[in-house]
């Protein structure tokens, strides 16, 4: 186990941040924290890390208690924080090799790291830029560079694509998977569950400082009642007639958005087959129909009752 | 000692390249300077030769007067005077009892008057005018005048020695997690914190006495002044005002949760009161203030630069050394150790 959280409380005040947060990270997978704004993502992460204090809990990292002082665990850590936190006036290459240099002394072989992180993150032809000079995007390649360069075995990646265009979130990403293959543990904190379902074997749901749940993305759309959603837009459709569709078997529940009705169903076989032989009973005409797998925001829904971008 | 090293070279990189630091180390101070020798320049050279002076017919101190180099007496009456008065013929004019009727107060006016009154306490002792001291130099009046002057010179270099603040307040935000997104960052690697904040005192001395070294040769090279005769404690009073200035940027740094600019104003407010109270806006306000409060003087670490830089300079002396450059150390020390007291701590309750 890489990453060991127990029990983990932290208060501010009045306010619960960490209510009993538990995770635990496996050797050489990407781990996602998901939850939405505000639910204690970056808060569990700088409490991993020893940066916050806490008042109950354990933390280990590589099988051991992290305190501010562990500075063997931190050699092999690399941090991306959510804020871009580099030097406003120092070049892109110079900010990579101040921070490298923080771990790797060898000269040689901190040049090579810089130059393959800095190949890595496609800023090689802003290497004599500084920060300022950069779009969003780059900034934040940037800030990826600067907590990956020495090569750790555990990364630590908070919220690394906000306020990013597409084309920079599609490298990001990729350069992450890259990095996982080249053997990195990743713990990856997103509000974005695309990105989590795209990027992680393993999610851990957070919300009000809880782990809600833990699971490959499969085992968390299985805890959840809707296994199947059917989105369907009719032309025009009775009260009687959606009455009688709900009667269906293992239809749990028919929700209206806009033109098009979404029709969930609980486990259960041929569902799509019994709704199509309903619309042609009844002679309903439908100008769209497709069916859909629960996401991880209808995992999310369920368990809390919200919109996971609420 | 590696790790020290780069860590001094990145910090100085980072600090040189920033514009604040440029601007208030480095333009502001010779700015400043510009500026007060373009204010006080009238006064710096002016021409204490040939002052006019008028003096009614018979009156027994004239050829006292006459005797004077400095002075050029005009024998003319009562009511000529208020009109040569009035046009800057002369001065000042001498009466009968001894009283100087002048028109606009001045140097010129100033000597006069020095001259006027010893005459008078020569004859309140009853001795006689015939043992006049020709011989006293009231140019000294003047010099007194330009070397005020040369106080407020020396109160800037030594506000400016204090500028260390400013490198104090960054280094000090650089490495608390609290403070800064940077800070967050270097406290997760392997980077002992007392590594970074030692190679930030090391870029914020070099860099300030950078500075300061700049402004010296620009007041003396560009204004023409000579303000230094002694290198040594000279200098030493110059990189204590660095080292107390470094360590009240730590604290200021380290002590509050405010933005970096609004740390930046407190130190310029805090160095801008105390070179005000050592005279540096007028050194009218160092003479009440050496006059009503003495103790203000001696312990407000500006003027203790200052005054050692004008003693050591100007009057050769050294008397004052030992116990100013103390309490400024004294100062430093505390300052770093109330410092400490804010970032000993390893983690933070909240970032």
């Amino acid at each position: 186990m890489v990453v060991k959280v127990r029990n983990l409380v932290k208060r501010y005040k009045e306010l619960i941040a960490l209510d009993h947060f538990n995770m635990e990270v496996e050797e050489g997978e990407i781990l996602g924290l998901l939850g939405p704004n505000g639910c204690g993502k970056t808060t569990a992460i700088n409490c991993i890390l020893s940066l916050l204090s806490f008042d109950k809990g354990e933390v280990e990292v590589f099988g051991r208690k992290m305190t501010p002082d562990a500075y063997d665990i931190k050699q092999k850590i690399g941090l991306v924080p959510q804020e871009v936190s580099v030097f406003e006036n120092l070049t892109v290459r110079e900010n990579v090799d101040y921070f490298c240099g923080l771990y790797v002394d060898d000269k040689h072989l901190r040049r090579r790291y810089v130059d393959e992180a800095i190949e890595f993150v496609g800023l090689k032809d802003y290497v004599k830029f500084y920060p300022k000079k950069l779009s969003g995007g780059l900034k934040r390649r940037l800030n990826i560079a600067c907590g990956i360069a020495h090569k750790p075995k555990l990364i630590f990646l908070d919220e690394p694509t906000v306020a990013v265009d597409a084309q920079s979130r599609n490298f990001i990403l990729n350069g992450i998977k890259e990095l996982n293959k080249e053997g990195s543990t990743i713990i990856y904190t997103t509000h974005y569950l695309e990105e989590a379902e795209m990027l992680c074997k393993r999610i851990v749901i957070m919300d009000n400082g809880k782990d809600l749940v833990s699971g490959s993305k499969e085992e968390l759309k299985a805890m959840i009642t809707t296994s199947e959603k059917v989105v369907v837009s009719f032309t025009s459709i009775s009260d009687e007639e959606l009455s009688e569709m709900k009667g269906l078997p293992h239809v749990i529940d028919i929700e209206r958005d806009g033109e098009e009705y979404i029709i969930k169903f609980e486990s259960g076989i041929n569902n799509l087959t019994k709704l199509l032989e309903f619309i042609k009973e009844k002679e309903l005409i439908y100008t769209k129909l497709h069916s859909q797998l629960p996401t991880l925001n209808d995992v999310f829904l369920e368990l809390t009752g919200k919109e996971l971008r609420d | 000692m590696k790790s020290l090293f780069r860590n001094c070279i990145y910090q100085g990189k980072n600090l040189f390249r920033d514009f604040g630091f440029v601007f208030w180390s480095l333009l502001y101070p010779i700015i400043l300077s510009g500026f007060f020798y373009v204010a006080f320049s009238g006064i710096m050279n002016m021409d204490f030769k040939d002052i006019d002076i008028g003096i009614e017919e018979g009156n027994p101190i004239q050829y006292i007067l006459e005797e004077i180099d400095i002075l050029k007496v005009h024998t003319i009456s009562r009511d000529q005077a208020e009109e040569k008065l009035i046009d800057e013929e002369i001065k000042g004019f001498i009466d009968g009892d001894l009283n100087l009727i002048v028109n606009k107060s001045g140097i010129n006016q100033t000597i006069i008057k020095e001259i006027l009154e010893q005459i008078r306490q020569m004859e309140r002792l009853n001795r006689p005018l015939e043992n006049y001291d020709f011989q006293v130099d009231y140019i000294l009046n003047k010099n007194q005048e330009a070397n005020m002057i040369v106080i407020i010179f020396y109160s800037l270099i030594a506000m400016v020695s204090t500028y260390g603040v400013f490198a104090g307040i960054v280094a000090v935000s650089l490495i608390q997690a609290n403070l800064s997104h940077i800070g967050a960052r270097i406290n997760i690697t392997p980077l002992k914190k007392y590594n970074f904040l030692i190679a930030g005192v090391i870029v914020a001395l070099a860099l300030n006495l950078f500075a300061n070294g700049v402004l010296i040769l620009f007041i003396k090279h560009a204004l023409k002044l000579q303000l230094f005769n002694e290198i040594k404690y000279s200098s030493l009073f110059i990189f204590l005002g660095n080292l107390l200035g470094t360590s009240l940027g730590i604290l200021i740094g380290a002590s509050n949760r405010k933005s970096h600019g609004v740390k930046n104003l407190m130190a310029i407010a805090t160095t801008l009161f105390l070179s005000f109270l050592a005279g540096m806006m007028s050194p009218d306000i160092k003479v009440i203030i050496d006059k009503k409060m003495p103790i203000l003087g001696g312990i407000n670490p500006i003027s203790i630069i200052s005054n050692n830089l004008y003693r050591i300079n100007l009057l050769g002396s050294t008397k004052s050394v030992r116990e100013g450059a103390l309490l400024l150390t004294l100062y430093s020390i505390l300052l770093l150790f109330s410092s400490y007291m804010f970032i000993r701590g390893r983690n933070y309750d909240s970032i």
